[in-house]
């Protein structure tokens, strides 16, 4: 170590204790550090960048267009379709960005950078959790583009600004959810091919069986009952209560539903990451 | 405080297959230890339960005096890792991915560009710091690795197969990098089934098989474990030459070769070629080519496990 005096000094000052300020201090170094690089390689995506962002809007445009005509207001209460639609827009691209936000975690893994990661002294949940602060800041840009978009189209929303805060509350909480639970598939999977299969399986039933298109008062009896199962229906509900109706209790009650959806995803994901981390075979 | 990388008893099972039976390796401060095998002998499990990546199934390794099992974070403070397959890193350009790892080695952050470039520069991939990652050789990517692994001045580096897939400049490269760092005191494992790396660059070599340490030692140690040097002499009379020579104190065993040539076994070739020469004078023997070769660690591998290592890499 003669040529490194200064990397005792160092070692001795990246030794905190847990829980001690200094330990934190790491923890938001290492997820920022993460988080840098998930933004580079966005950045540098730069067709998937525009696609990506687009997206929501082209389809509250064309979709909310189209199908605006065809759908009575009495069923989904309310003669706003775009207004309507604008909930499950919002879900839908969550559930999307869910998807790809889980491939850099299963690419890490097959190309074998995790092991690299793994074999740092960096906490265990960096790599989750950076993930999480970089999605719920992409999300929310692209809420505010297809809000933005809505708004242009007429669409008024009934709490106000306020409102809008509350919704990319329940949006970051949904992305939690939805980031934990493909995370955890990524990990869980053998290989990247059975990952899509299923991913691709699940996402659009997950949000069929949402209130995303029709209100929950309009579907079957047991669709309804999978439906309440769904976390996706609370965002839902959460957001087009906001927009549509304004400020209600039930609100309240969907974010806890939420919150309790993405803890549970979120023990699900370190789960996987840890018997991914703890035990591969190898070479 | 003794051995730096520790192991006892060391066993790693998957399903039911066994892949590290019972190792035993000590690796003292400064040396540069090879674990030298073929594929599938365990060097890579090994290596991953060393960095903490795979939990063993019995036995106990300590790296700098830290249980892999219940201290894994600082045995991770201590470690430089090299991995064998390089790693992916994406759109990044390579000072972006020194960077990052500096950060998450908490190199503190007004240091982190510095630091970076220090280390790039020790690898010499300055000049293509900010290209990106995509466009590197195999031979940079792996420089860049290294230059990852050394950021935070590890006590011990870790390098599995650092040769592997590397042209030979830039492996020369390598080799040149790994003898800096030792001569900072720095100790180092390296898995290879390359003999003539193991013979260069260790200290010490374990050589492995079927996920044992089968015998350990110098280079030189290993290989005259094996015995004679051999004194290769052609002469026109070998019959005489073999006559003159059989009671010397220095021949251990002769065998005549088929094209006039004699093999001479010795203890020391260093003694016996002089003393072939000084007996030809003597006896007016003219000879021809007077050579010796010394055994190779392929002949220490053949001789502790009855296989040519060289063949065992080419049947896998």
């Amino acid at each position: 170590m003669t040529s490194h005096p200064s990397a005792v000094q160092e070692r001795a000052a990246a030794h905190p204790g847990r829980g001690s300020a200094a330990a934190r201090g790491h923890w938001a170094q290492e997820v920022m550090a993460l988080a840098r690089r998930w933004w580079i390689e966005l950045l540098r995506e730069r067709l998937n960048l525009v696609l990506s962002i687009a997206q929501p809007a082209i389809w509250l445009v064309f979709f909310g267009a189209g199908v605006e005509r065809a759908i009575d207001a009495e069923v989904i209460g309310t003669d706003d379709y775009v207004g309507f639609m604008l909930a499950g827009i919002v879900t839908f691209t969550i559930v999307g960005n869910g998807i790809s936000g889980a491939m850099p975690l299963l690419w890490d893994k097959e190309t074998g950078y995790l092991d690299r990661l793994m074999s740092m002294p960096i906490a265990r949940s960096t790599v989750i959790v950076s993930r999480f602060v970089f999605q719920v800041a992409q999300q929310s840009a692209q809420i505010l583009l297809v809000v933005l978009v809505a708004l242009l189209l007429g669409v008024r929303i009934a709490a106000g600004p306020l409102g809008l805060l509350v919704i990319l509350v329940a949006a970051a909480l949904l992305t939690m959810s939805v980031t934990a639970a493909f995370s955890a598939l990524a990990y869980a999977v053998p290989q990247h091919g059975t990952f899509f299969a299923i991913a691709g399986f699940v996402s659009l039933p997950l949000l069929f069986m949402s209130n995303a298109f029709v209100p929950l008062d309009a579907m079957p009896g047991w669709m309804a009952v999978v439906a309440r199962l769904n976390p996706l229906t609370y965002a839902i509900e959460a957001m087009r209560t906001l927009v549509i109706r304004g400020w209600a209790a039930s609100v309240l009650w969907s974010l806890v539903v939420l919150a309790v959806a993405a803890a549970v995803c979120l023990a699900a994901g370190v789960q996987q990451f840890r018997r991914q981390t703890g035990e591969r075979v190898q070479g | 405080m003794g051995a730096v990388i520790e192991t006892i008893g060391l066993r790693k099972v998957f399903g039911g297959h066994v892949a590290v039976e019972g190792l035993d390796l000590a690796v003292e401060r400064g040396q540069v230890v090879g674990l030298l095998g073929p594929n599938g002998a365990g060097k890579t499990t090994t290596i991953r339960m060393l960095t903490t990546l795979l939990a063993p199934s019995a036995g106990a390794a300590r790296v700098c005096g830290f249980d892999v099992s219940t201290h894994p974070d600082e045995v991770r403070r201590r470690i430089g890792y090299v991995m064998q397959t390089v790693a992916y890193r994406g759109l990044l350009t390579g000072r972006e991915c020194v960077e990052i790892e500096a950060s998450l080695y908490h190199v503190p952050r007004r240091e982190v560009r510095r630091r970076a470039a220090e280390a790039l520069d020790g690898v010499g991939m300055l000049p293509h710091a900010d290209r990106r990652w995509t466009t590197y050789s195999g031979g940079m990517k792996k420089r860049l690795d290294l230059a990852c692994g050394l950021l935070h001045a590890p006590e011990v580096l870790v390098l599995d197969e650092p040769s592997l897939g590397l042209d030979v400049q830039s492996r020369h490269g390598v080799w040149e990098y790994v003898r800096d760092r030792c001569a900072g005191g720095a100790t180092i494992l390296l898995a290879t089934n390359y003999l003539d790396e193991a013979d260069r660059l260790c200290d010490r070599v374990a050589i492995i098989d079927h996920g044992r340490v089968v015998v350990e030692g110098s280079p030189a140690e290993l290989k005259r474990s094996v015995g004679a040097d051999v004194v290769q002499v052609t002469c026109g009379e070998p019959a005489r030459l073999q006559r003159a020579i059989a009671g010397e104190g220095w021949v251990r065993d002769i065998v005549a070769g088929d094209s006039g040539g004699l093999h001479v076994y010795v203890e020391d070739a260093a003694v016996a070629l002089p003393a072939v020469m000084r007996v030809g004078l003597e006896q007016g023997i003219e000879l021809g080519r007077v050579t010796y070769s010394q055994p190779s660690l392929d002949d220490v591998f053949l001789l502790h496990t009855g296989r040519e290592l060289r063949e065992v890499e080419v049947a896998s």
